[in-house]
């Protein structure tokens, strides 16, 4: 809906999100059709209206962008891009792209639509993005782009996390996409994204702990835990081999001592997960640390009996969330008034701004 | 003809060619498949291999020198990508996307770039044909930038579309609501235009392309000519290898100071070095005997792989190596029964027996065998082992043989014995050496294999053996064959500790033996 408070903000977009000077920047949806590419496309057009000099590059993680959502069969916005940005995407959605695109470059990287190929936009045009299928492979597709373009603002639709390793020290930026979808109930909704929000905002470990859990990944990069302990004059580290996460909480919580400090987790931290490892006795008193935020999948419930075990969580890479934007659109195609969903979200979260940013001009 | 190598696929695994394959460090998808497909040049063939070595010579001087063409080359080498598929479907006239003419413009780039560095290119003994004219199609306003799309210079059409295009889309990006809508959908039906004449460009395209076919093929092949004998001159740098000088098959193969490379590299990691060996084998039965734990089966692999590779262009590990052509290469052991298949290792051993003596009436073979009949009955044995000596030491073949069964001496029949320890030195040990000191055990500690896993006891065990192992002399030397068998294992068993009731009962058995003989 495009009343007068989103219209105004709509045209501060770039300023709200403090883009203007942002290297890179990813799209996270709270749900499925929160509403991403929606706000590729008004970044695009607000890129474009300002007459930025620095031309944007484009990609995702798997694949958005197609005129149907695969899953729901429901019509997807596609992106609408200008001469000259640049789009990291698979040969197949390259195919059904109709901007006149220019080879830059071969990735190497392999989707189930082809390899994915950097291009340059010589006309304006509608494009599909079908980026790496997993966050490893957009540190090659960021080095290709940073090749061509290092002054462009690199944008990522999903996730941009690094499996297992330590960031660079710089945070990463994200929007947050929220769709009326995960609740109808204003309230409720804002205390579902408030909560999304602190868990993606998971603060970085201390800088002794991150050197010292660096060196352990480092030496065991396939490691699934690895838990940190206090001997009697060093610290001690013990990782553990596992296939997943789920199913093998009591093997990592066997391991876990009196003086374990800190407990590091690679993949998907979930309410399972953490319920098995609770089971342990001694899973308490330390520090659980996770790849980065977009790792942990936890209910308010969860983190209360975590908070109760004193046990804390930390990140390997920090994100900060730069703006939440509101799809009043549920995915039954229902459109609802967005002001009381906004009012309600401003209440909950109030250091970042939130907004709807209504259908993009496409 | 090419030779043919037989061996099963186990063994040769144990003589190391596949590792030798994986130590060559191909850049290029073509230059593999080369790699994969490595022949063993023939007697036929003869001048291909001596221009194979002759290459691979050139480019070792070259390294060596570290020629500044190299660094160019090498770039250039792996930035190329496989082309078989985008060849065919242009040689079939099907359509090519704008990725593969990318493709097919970056390897024209490469091929233009590769066919300049001339000291590399004559050193390596490949050429590369000019497809200037089939670059030029794909960069038609000269550029000369890597990046590729269907340029509007192909036709003055296509520029007006486009140029009614952009019309349009500026209005569309300065337009809102239905207006834009109206916009968009005019775009689309000027896109539908487009469309059909980029194909119309991609199909005109592909037809000139495919007239420049021959020479791309002939220029993709040269890559990866160049990239594979790049990567055997690295490796003879890498592991100090050797020219092979080729012989006529009247003449015998001399190995001089042979290393196994991957044996070595091994044995280095353990802080043992290798001994190399030397060795003369001519037409007819070459005889290798020595004491047990004396590298007989060590150092006919070293010959055998020196060999091989030397038959397939590689630069063997040594001081210098001659060697006529092989029209077959076999190695056999007692070793490689197959037990799951539930056939008998001699049954297996009588057809390859069988087998190689046939092929020996018209080839002229390398054939090695490690202890045949090894789990035969001692007399039979000796009989099949002597017949076998006999009658290839008449043959073109040349067979070398490694026995315990005392071989009668003929004409034709030459006998080397891996020197071993010195029956003085081995009398002189004391029979159960001291405890291996806490030292000695931990230096094999870090050892990788069995010894890592092994117990305390048996780690003792290991190093004993390895003690007896490092007095011995691996190097080869030729004696007349009226030598005796060589004795020492009785020897080995006491050092090793075995009790004094069972070694008294050994002693008497074997001078009972050598009373009989």
């Amino acid at each position: 809906m495009t009343d007068a408070l989103t219209r105004e903000t709509s045209a501060n977009l770039l300023d709200l999100a403090g883009l203007g000077d942002l290297e890179a920047l990813a799209l996270i949806g709270l749900s499925k059709n929160a509403g991403k590419t929606t706000i590729l496309n008004h970044i695009i057009t607000a890129w474009h209206e300002t007459g930025q000099t620095r031309p944007l590059a484009l990609t995702s993680i798997g694949r958005d962008g197609e005129t149907e959502d695969i899953v729901s069969g429901r019509a997807k916005p596609r992106i609408y891009i200008p001469t000259g940005t640049l789009i990291a995407s698979a040969e197949g959605a390259l195919q059904r792209s109709d901007a006149l695109l220019e080879i830059l470059e071969l990735s190497n990287v392999r989707t189930a639509f082809g390899e994915v190929i950097l291009c340059r936009a010589l006309s304006d045009g509608y494009v599909e993005l079908a980026g790496p299928s997993v966050s490893d492979e957009i540190e090659v597709i960021t080095r290709l782009i940073r090749k061509h373009e290092p002054e462009s603002l690199f944008i990522i639709d999903g996730a941009l996390s690094r499996r297992s390793q330590a960031g660079s020290g710089g945070i990463e930026q994200i929007i947050l996409a929220v769709s009326v979808g995960t609740s109808l109930v204003p309230d409720d909704l804002a205390e579902k994204t408030a909560h999304a929000v602190n868990l993606l905002q998971t603060p970085l470990i201390d800088e002794q702990k991150l050197q010292l859990l660096s060196a352990a990944i480092a030496e065991n990069p396939q490691a699934r835990g690895i838990l940190l302990s206090k001997g009697n004059e060093r610290t001690h580290y013990k990782a553990v081999q596992l296939p997943s996460l789920v199913g093998f909480g009591q093997e990592i919580s066997k391991e876990i001592k009196k003086n374990t400090f800190l407990l590091f987790l690679g993949g998907a931290v979930t309410d399972h997960v953490v319920t098995e490892l609770l089971k342990e006795a001694e899973f308490a008193n330390l520090t659980l640390v996770v790849e980065d935020g977009t790792r942990l999948f936890l209910k308010p419930e969860t983190m209360r009996r975590l908070k109760h075990r004193h046990v804390l969580l930390g990140t390997l890479n920090a994100l900060n969330v730069c703006l939440v934007c509101l799809n009043p659109t549920h995915p039954n195609g229902q459109t609802l008034e967005s002001t009381p969903f906004l009012v309600a979200l401003r209440q909950k979260i109030t250091t970042i701004p939130v907004i709807d940013l209504g259908p993009a001009n496409r | 003809m090419q030779s043919s190598v037989m061996i099963t696929s186990e063994l040769l695994q144990q003589v190391g060619l596949p590792a030798v394959l994986e130590a060559t460090h191909c850049r290029t998808p073509q230059g593999s498949r080369q790699k994969n497909a490595a022949r063993v040049y023939g007697i036929d063939n003869k001048a291909d291999l001596e221009q194979e070595l002759e290459a691979v010579d050139n480019l070792v001087i070259l390294i060596r020198k570290k020629h500044p063409h190299l660094v160019e080359t090498t770039t250039q080498l792996a930035r190329l990508r496989e082309l078989r598929g985008t060849f065919s479907r242009l040689e079939h006239g099907t359509l090519l996307d704008d990725t593969e003419f990318f493709e097919l413009k970056g390897a024209l780039a490469i091929f233009s770039r590769l066919s300049k560095v001339v000291a590399v290119t004559e050193a390596a003994g490949v050429s590369f044909k000019d497809t200037s004219k089939a670059a030029k199609m794909l960069d038609p306003a000269g550029k000369k930038n890597p990046a590729f799309h269907i340029y509007s210079d192909y036709s003055t059409t296509l520029e007006d579309i486009r140029s009614r295009k952009s019309v349009l889309e500026k209005q569309i990006s300065k337009s809102k609501g239905a207006d834009r809508k109206t916009l968009l959908t005019r775009r689309a039906m000027v896109i539908d235009e487009e469309d059909k004449e980029e194909d119309r460009i991609r199909r005109e395209l592909g037809i000139k392309l495919a007239e420049s076919l021959p020479q791309m093929q002939h220029n993709a092949e040269a890559c990866g000519l160049l990239d594979f004998r790049l990567a055997k001159a690295e490796l003879a740098v890498r592991w100090n290898g050797c020219r092979p000088v080729l012989v006529s098959k009247t003449q015998p193969a001399i190995l001089t100071y042979i290393t196994h490379p991957l044996i070595a590299t091994h044995l280095e990691k353990q802080g043992q070095e290798f001994t190399p060996i030397s060795i003369e084998i001519r037409r007819g039965t070459t005889v290798l005997s020595g004491a047990n734990m004396g590298g007989k089966s060590v150092a006919l692999k070293t010959i055998f792989l020196g060999l091989l590779m030397a038959q397939l262009g590689y630069f063997p590990v040594c001081e210098s190596l001659q060697t006529p052509l092989y029209d077959f290469f076999a190695f056999e052991t007692s070793q490689d029964g197959d037990l799951y298949r539930g056939l008998s290792s001699f049954g297996l051993e009588a057809i390859k027996i069988r087998d190689h003596h046939r092929r020996s009436k018209t080839q002229n073979g390398l054939i090695i065998m490690d202890e045949p009949c090894r789990g035969t009955n001692p007399g039979e044995a000796t009989a099949i082992v002597n017949a076998l000596s006999k009658s290839y030491s008449a043959s073109d073949c040349s067979l070398v043989i490694a026995t315990h069964y005392p071989i009668t001496p003929l004409e034709g029949i030459r006998f080397y014995q891996i020197r071993g320890i010195r029956p003085e030195a081995l009398a002189q040990l004391p029979p159960l050496p001291e405890e291996p000191t806490a030292a000695e055990v931990d230096k094999h500690k870090r050892s990788v294999g069995i010894s890592g896993l092994a117990q305390p006891e048996m780690k003792q065990d290991l190093t004993r053996v390895r003690r007896i192992q490092n007095m011995m002399d691996y190097r080869l030397e030729e004696i007349d064959g009226s030598h005796a068998v060589p004795s020492g294992a009785i020897k080995i068993a006491e050092l090793l500790g075995v009790d004094e009731e069972l070694l008294r009962e050994m002693k008497t058995a074997w001078q009972e033996e050598q009373w009989q003989n």
